[in-house]
């Protein structure tokens, strides 16, 4: 089996149905090869983390099935049978690919606000800490977690802010309050394509949400760096996902507006 | 002489008729109309417009009154009645813009009946009302006056929100930038999120409920009796704290950090009060 053969073979040693042969010739081939051995673990780790997200944070079934009906209605997703009948693959929704003549919708922009959510529930409650540990016991100043870590989300490593590196709790007797820095980041591919449509439908309100979403960009990254200093901190990490929702209600509200 | 008499006294009244024309034209696009509809107990009424504001008081009976102003008529009116469910809303036509679009609602409805509002522009207004209450909007500004025994939930971007005596009420406030005002605001449980807006509440806490107020970068400003019954909880991680009353010491889970933190109890500790900032200020201060 060659690397190549592993990466085919891969979903399905990852859904754990494998018939005996495959199993045996990948088991082989990733022992011997450590670039497929890294793969492996990597994903083994990001399987084994979106289940326990699933097992905390998955809203209901009827969330999913609403969220589902509404973009199948939307004509956003139709069943793989009807584009590609000639597939032998399970029977997945896929995406239709925006038609230039099909009305425009902003539904996606109701999953994108819930994954807001979603993801500032993980991120707050993914990693439990001895709070009171760490805020009797101070952490050394600029102590970050590692960058393998869960909570190091690309925002929060773009983000470089020396200047407002806050101290823990403990340590902290008079310290001035430091002067808001907000840092910019590249908007992401969501931010972007939120923007976009916002051009096009309220083309007036589009600095307005421009500036809002940079400053409820900057409350994240700013309050993910303060988490990432002081994982134990519990009132940082509702903070985190106060600032989350924050942006989920922007995205909420940009929703109703320009239906 | 006669004859530059006569000359202004033609433009006078060439601009006069232009002027009358243009009234007129706007008097005519303008219009009101008028909806009423009967309900039966807790109904459900709901009011939607893009642009415009929206009043809602409570009414006598089991009648909804609905008044609406029409800008212009590029834009129309929806509404609908489904057994004991309401709906209005604007319905913009091609070329309609904010000016053109907007259309002004005043709403008499029954006071136990169950309000939605929504409006970007607003304002938005309900008083004298006992059913839940949700008012969202973009920039509008929100007023809530003396409402009892109900939900009242009111989101907005940037509009500023203010709830005056609010009793015994359900409350949950979430703003991106907008002020936060609660006066004489009570009930089991009281939230208000605000990202860059401030928070100022004036009132005693009522006697056993829960209030929670927090910030990113806006400050906090509680205003309380001397004989507020109440467990304090404050805590900025950036910014500063202030207290003006004497507070009785209890357990924490968080060290006490000077400047930054203040934790006690005021009388009988009837309700808990939890003040959080990212790093804006936080004052708690005697009335």
């Amino acid at each position: 089996m060659t690397c190549s053969d592993v990466q085919r073979a891969l979903p399905e040693i990852l859904d754990g149905t494998p018939d005996g042969p495959l199993a045996a010739d990948f088991e082989s081939h990733v022992q011997s090869c450590p670039d497929c051995s890294d793969l492996v673990s990597d994903l083994n780790l990001i399987t084994s983390e979106a289940r326990q997200l699933a097992a905390s944070e998955e809203p209901a079934p009827r969330v999913w099935l609403g969220i589902a009906a509404q973009l199948r209605a939307e004509g956003l997703i139709v069943d793989s049978t009807i584009r590609e009948p000639e597939t032998s693959a399970p029977l997945r929704p896929m995406l239709v690919p925006s038609s230039p003549r099909r009305r425009w919708s902003a539904w996606w922009l109701a999953p994108v606000a819930a994954g807001l959510v979603a993801a500032g529930s993980y991120v707050v409650s993914h990693k439990p800490a001895p709070q009171v540990a760490k805020q009797q016991g101070p952490a050394a100043p600029g102590t970050s977690p590692s960058p393998t870590s869960a909570e190091e989300t690309p925002a929060a490593t773009s983000d470089s802010e020396p200047a407002r590196a806050p101290q823990p709790l403990a340590q902290k007797s008079d310290p001035p309050t430091p002067p808001r820095k907000v840092v910019e980041a590249a908007p992401s591919a969501e931010d972007q394509q939120f923007l976009s449509v916002v051009s096009t439908r309220a083309p007036s309100m589009r600095v307005t949400y421009e500036n809002q979403l940079k400053a409820v960009n900057a409350d994240i990254r700013e309050t993910q760096a303060y988490v990432n200093r002081n994982p134990g901190d519990v009132d940082a990490r509702q903070h985190l996902m106060d600032a989350y929702q924050q942006k989920a209600l922007l995205y909420q509200i940009a929703l109703d507006r320009i239906q | 002489m006669v004859r530059v008499w006569q000359k202004d006294l033609r433009e006078t009244t060439a601009v006069t008729l232009a002027l009358a024309t243009c009234l007129s034209a706007a008097a005519v696009a303008e219009s009101i109309k008028e909806y009423r509809y009967t309900v039966g107990p807790s109904a459900t009424i709901s009011v939607d417009t893009q642009y415009g504001a929206i009043s809602v008081r409570s009414g006598s009976g089991n009648q909804v009154v609905v008044t609406a102003t029409l800008k212009s008529d590029k834009v129309e009116v929806d509404h609908q009645q489904t057994g004991n469910r309401i709906e209005i809303a604007s319905h913009l036509l091609p070329g309609a813009d904010q000016q053109t679009g907007q259309v002004d609602y005043e709403v008499l409805i029954p006071p136990d009946a169950t309000l939605s509002l929504r409006s970007s522009t607003g304002p938005l207004s309900a008083e004298r009302l006992q059913g839940d209450l949700t008012l969202e909007g973009t920039d509008a500004v929100v007023n809530v006056r003396n409402v009892e025994n109900g939900h009242v939930h009111v989101r907005t971007m940037r509009g500023p929100i203010t709830l005056t005596d609010v009793r015994n009420g359900h409350v949950e406030i979430a703003s991106i930038s907008g002020d936060v005002h609660l006066k004489s605001v009570t009930g089991p449980l009281v939230q208000a999120n605000s990202g860059s807006g401030k928070i100022f509440y004036d009132g005693d806490f009522g006697s056993g409920g829960d209030y929670k107020f927090s910030t990113h970068t806006g400050d906090i400003e509680a205003l309380a009796p001397a004989d507020v019954s109440a467990d304090f909880s404050a805590h900025s991680m950036m910014g500063r704290v202030q207290n003006d009353f004497k507070l009785q010491p209890r357990h924490s889970r968080f060290s006490v950090e000077e400047g930054r933190s203040f934790f006690g109890t005021v009388g009988k500790a009837a309700s808990k009060v939890v003040l959080r900032s990212f790093s804006g200020k936080i004052r708690l201060k005697q009335r």
